[in-house]
């Protein structure tokens, strides 16, 4: 039983492969440019483990917040793997995954050059309202404390995902929090 | 020869499209979708907005084309997509679909530029023959080429400013159409006479064009006029406007007809679907005795099977491109 795991949501690409819920691999490469080295580490991920992509039995995917380019490499292959290959898909925002390294209510930053895409969660890792872009004179003045973290524990993401729906590959969209000039 | 059959992709502006193109000349399935009435609400393509649509659209035309085709994608011979030219994020999203499927079909992965797509759509009517005159009118593009084979080219002249489509959707504009202008000002010159004095373009002995200042001359035209009190009467004005962008395209296409001696001309690109233009290139070609061809509508416009077809010659020749390929918003085909 194999799992495969994206996060393409901002500089680094991170990659993994699950064995029966046990990262058996992972890949980590800080590099802007994900449109031109993801394809080629996922396929090194998957040859260095001779799996077949009919071998998989899930995706997880980050699908954001954070930069919309990146988030949209990883969200877009992970629908056309799930789609064509039939395996079940499930995602979850980084934000997310990282509330579950805390067992109270949180809220949660992850830093980008201008600011922060902000969470608050409950105790068992609900999101509590919306997600927020604060930048980083907003950061400083804002009046709850925020944990700034960037390391997610891929374990407690697989754990909390088994219990969690498939989401059709049709219908697996991006986070996406800031406004486009157009809207604002 | 055994049959080839690829699968093509294109998502460089606002339609997502897939088709498959059997032996680079027949279309066995083609799907798209557009974005334009999303767009048309801000007045041109957002393309950010664009990016999104074509995420949420790509597996639906997937679905699509594969269901009309009747194939699956174990029955397909290699993987096409446009990477260049058009908005970098939505060629991403193409692009990197693109090599998903190839990595997981184990199938090549063959790169296709936009432009030559709009050359090569001609191959799904006739087969083109070398070597002919090529004219790419687009959005983004006013280019005269020579081919002499197949991805052979050679430029004559280009525009040295704005693309004829950009300036048809900036008059639309400014005399108050909806996008996309183009279509529209067409429409209204139809009811218009050539009542305006407007500059020609380019004078010179080149083949090079030139939009911006009779898009300027328009912009001055409508102050000037609004300043005097006077009525801009919309359809004379389009009607100005067109005869004089389209009069800059023959005149090089003439010259280029007398200099080369080339009996053959194709006609490329979303302004390709102009029937004004189609008329007075036609006139042309029969002055010189010269073939015109021009895809029909359906191939004018931004659509996958002309990614299939101009991604056959370079299927033959085995140029295919690694898992690292990359998008570019402006590529030159020479």
């Amino acid at each position: 039983m194999y799992t495969l795991f994206i996060d393409t949501h901002y500089i680094s690409l991170h990659l993994a492969l699950f064995k029966d819920g046990k990262v058996i691999e992972e890949i980590i490469k800080n590099e802007a440019k994900h449109s031109s080295y993801f394809i080629p580490l996922l396929k090194e991920l998957l040859e260095n483990n001779s799996i077949q992509f009919e071998q998989l039995s899930g995706i997880i995917v980050v699908n954001g917040p954070g930069s919309f380019t990146g988030v949209r490499i990883g969200v877009v292959v992970a629908k056309m793997i799930g789609y064509c290959k039939n395996i079940p898909l499930k995602a979850i925002s980084f934000l997310q995954a990282l509330s579950l390294k805390y067992d109270k209510d949180v809220t949660i930053g992850i830093k980008d050059r201008n600011g922060a895409f902000v969470g608050s969660f409950d105790k068992d890792h609900n999101l509590k309202g919306d997600y927020f872009y604060l930048s980083n004179q907003e950061l400083e003045d804002y009046p709850e404390k925020i944990i700034i973290d960037d390391s997610i524990n891929l374990d407690m993401v697989y754990k909390y995902l088994e219990s969690k729906e498939v989401i059709p590959p049709h219908l697996l969209k991006p986070i996406y929090v800031k406004k486009i000039e157009v809207n604002k | 020869m055994m049959d080839t059959y690829i699968l093509a992709i294109e998502s460089s502006c606002d339609e997502t499209s897939m088709a498959i193109v059997r032996n680079g000349c027949e279309v066995i399935a083609l799907s798209i979708t557009t974005q334009m009435d999303t767009h048309a609400k801000y007045g041109g393509v957002i393309p950010e907005i664009a990016s999104r649509m074509h995420t949420e659209a790509i597996t639906f035309v997937l679905e699509d084309c594969l269901e009309k085709a009747g194939m699956k994608l174990e029955d397909v011979d290699a993987i096409a997509v446009t990477y260049a030219p058009g908005l970098t994020g939505s060629l991403m999203v193409g692009v990197e679909g693109a090599k998903i499927l190839a990595l997981m079909y184990h199938k090549p992965l063959i790169a296709v530029n936009h432009l030559i797509g709009h050359i090569y759509a001609n191959n799904l009517e006739n087969k083109m023959e070398y070597p002919l005159l090529a004219l790419i009118v687009s959005g983004g593009h006013t280019e005269l080429l020579v081919m002499e084979d197949d991805y052979k080219f050679k430029k004559l002249g280009e525009t040295l400013d704005d693309a004829i489509g950009e300036a048809y959707d900036k008059v639309a504009r400014v005399v108050g159409l909806p996008y996309p202008g183009g279509p529209n000002i067409e429409k209204l010159a139809r009811e218009g006479s050539h009542t305006y004095s407007l500059p020609k373009p380019v004078m010179d002995n080149t083949y090079n064009f030139s939009y911006s200042g009779l898009k300027s001359a328009v912009i001055n035209l409508v102050h000037n006029e609004i300043q005097r009190g006077n009525e801009i009467k919309k359809e004379d004005l389009a009607k100005t406007f067109q005869d004089v962008a389209i009069d800059e395209l023959v005149r090089k296409v003439d010259k280029a007809f007398k200099n080369t001696g080339i009996k053959r001309l194709v006609i490329a690109g979303g302004v390709s679907a102009n029937q004004y233009l189609k008329s007075e290139m036609s006139k042309l070609c029969q002055k010189y005795d010269a073939e015109l061809l021009i895809p029909r509508m359906l191939y004018c416009t931004d659509n996958a099977a002309m990614i299939g077809a101009a991604a056959y010659p370079k299927y033959l020749r085995k140029e295919f491109s690694s898992y690292n390929l990359e998008v570019s918003s402006s590529a030159d085909i020479v």
